[in-house]
């Protein structure tokens, strides 16, 4: 009886080509799935940024602070598909192009990022492009939202958007064309190591919003004549601090995605240069990376509550760069000093720069990017990196960082200039004094509460009605406040 | 059978044309164009609503005065 079912069992049974056709699909589905989830998750980061900034911004200017997050989506994702993509799958090898530094470079990838190309799309063919793609706009509207939290309460909402296009679609995918990438000529050439993106994202983006800010200038009042820094209260702490939470549950999706998943090959996961590593040692990185980022925070601005959840931050972004082949101790221990860096860094923006950033986020993203690429070429210097497995190293990490600091920089500065010059950068004078969101949108958005005399804090933490303090200001500079130089400087 | 589309003789054509083929096709070229074009003159649009908008504010909020620096002589001897 059993013998007669034998033939039967074995003329059902799948071939090795079904099995391997079937397991390749699976595979491929499941890379669907994951970065499917991975962007989801990334919403979150811009809830957070959203949250974070309008809780920082003054009653006066909380929707016009909102809206410059919304709207990047709406500006970022379009440019980003016309043309912000096809610049990561075409420009790896460097400009002019001089041909990949690899054989075993992706040579196809160009094509398939264009607009018009047949990855672009319900292609039944390709379960992937599409879902890296969305993956990686997420990341460009990380940028935007980086750079948006230093500008608030007087760039132009219009001016902020051209902005974040450009950091969004061009400049930051550039980088990362450029070192962030299998083809990429730094890592190919150099050995130019940022697997989580220290530099990339968070650094490139910070160097953008400096080059913006030298531009923008201060708030009004922000400085006294003498050039002492006064501080602004922002209208909810409490959104704020629930904001950067929010980022930092995004950050687990933005780490995940940064990894390339390859299920049928051993062991299942390579960095974004085709370096095998594992998603737990990622995660297990940024978590010991909060940690130590919200300890350093937490001791250098003797336990502000902005500063040790900014700390937490600049933490994972100094760990980011080497979280791939890092030691939990050694993250642990350079995380703190990313969390003590920033704080150092933004009182050192604010108060001796004189350079009016928000939120902090050119010392965060900026200056711990930075910090975070040159830790590596110290602490993991030999480490083969990329498909030519080209060792790290000091020198090749200082590469990376003298190539993005003009990248980045330069064209933040310039359009920021040639938008001031055409007197479009900032709003007028006296919206700012009264507020952006009666401009912008014609209304309180608490309309069921008070008004409240809003508060001013004087270089000597006196707390003061912020109204006259403003006004004389405004009066002292005509209503055109430049970036305070030098102590004296302004009569 | 109940016709979904008025045109229902032009409907393949018509579903060549706007729905996700192969690249190259005169469809793909054509939305890719327009979807760009869109794109440039939404930017435009937000600086000149926004252009607009706070123009307009700050003109309201200098002639109403309220910023206005009180004088410096406050009526002695006057």
């Amino acid at each position: 009886m059993i013998s007669s079912l034998i033939p039967t069992w074995l003329a059902q049974s799948p071939t090795i080509e079904e099995l391997e056709s079937k397991v390749a699909l699976d595979s491929q589905i499941l890379t669907e799935t994951f970065y499917f989830w991975t962007v989801v998750i990334m919403w979150l980061i811009h809830v957070g940024f959203m949250a974070y900034e309008a809780g920082a911004a003054r009653r006066k200017n909380i929707m016009s602070t909102a809206m410059k997050n919304i709207l990047t989506i709406a500006v970022v994702t379009p440019t980003f598909y016309y043309f912000g993509w096809y610049i990561y799958g075409c420009f790896q090898e460097g400009w002019p192009k001089s041909g990949h530094a690899s054989p075993d470079a992706f040579e196809g990838f160009c094509g398939a990022t264009a607009p018009w190309s047949a990855a672009m799309g319900p292609n039944l063919q390709d379960h992937v492009s599409a879902v890296f793609f969305l993956a990686f706009l997420l990341f460009s509207w990380t940028t935007g939202s980086i750079m948006s939290g230093a500008l608030i309460e007087r760039v132009r909402l219009s001016a902020y958007l051209v902005l974040t296009a450009v950091l969004g679609s061009v400049v930051w995918i550039m980088d990362a064309a450029w070192g962030w990438s299998s083809g990429g000529w730094l890592t190919t050439r150099y050995g130019f190591h940022d697997a989580i993106a220290s530099l990339v994202v968070h650094g490139v983006a910070g160097a953008f919003a400096f080059g913006v800010l030298l531009n923008l200038g201060p708030r009004i009042g922000k400085y006294t004549t003498d050039g002492l820094a006064r501080t602004f209260r922002g209208h909810n702490t409490h959104l704020t601090l629930m904001g950067l939470m929010l980022i930092f549950t995004g950050f687990y999706g933005f780490y995940a995605a940064c990894l390339v998943i390859q299920s049928t090959i051993f062991p299942g996961w390579l960095n974004i240069y085709g370096s095998p590593t594992t998603l737990g040692a990622i995660a297990f990185v940024i978590t010991i990376g909060f940690a130590g980022g919200f300890t350093g925070g937490w001791f250098a601005s003797k336990g502000d509550p902005f500063w040790t959840l900014s700390g937490g931050l600049a933490g994972v972004v100094a760990v980011s760069a080497g979280a791939d082949v890092y030691h939990p101790s050694l993250a642990y221990l350079l995380s703190i000093s990313g969390g003590m860096l920033a704080v150092w860094a933004g009182g050192f923006i604010e108060k001796k720069l004189r350079v009016d950033d928000a939120v902090g986020a050119v010392a965060v993203h900026g200056v711990c990017g930075f910090y975070g690429v040159l830790l590596v070429g110290i602490f993991a210097g030999g480490y083969p990196t990329g498909i030519n497995n080209v060792p790290t190293s000091f020198g090749g990490q200082l590469m990376g960082m003298m190539a993005f600091l003009p990248l980045a920089f330069l064209p933040g500065y310039a359009i920021s200039w040639i938008l001031k010059k055409m007197n479009l950068l900032r709003v007028p004078a006296e919206v700012e004094l009264e507020g952006l969101d009666l401009a912008e949108f014609g209304q309180d958005f608490y309309p069921e509460f008070e008004r409240v005399p809003e508060i001013i804090i004087e270089p000597d933490g006196r707390e003061v009605a912020s109204a006259p303090v403003l006004l004389d200001a405004y009066w002292q500079t005509n209503g055109t406040p430049k970036t305070p130089v030098g102590v004296g400087e302004r009569s | 059978m109940f016709d979904a589309f008025p045109y229902d003789e032009w409907g393949e054509d018509i579903a060549d044309f706007w729905t996700f083929g192969g690249h190259n096709s005169t469809g793909t070229w054509i939305l890719t164009v327009l979807g760009f074009t869109v794109m440039l003159v939404a930017f435009w649009g937000f600086f000149i609503l926004e252009n607009r908008k706070l123009g307009h504010q700050a003109d309201r909020l200098k002639a109403s005065g309220a910023l206005d620096r009180p004088s410096t002589t406050t009526g002695h001897g006057a």
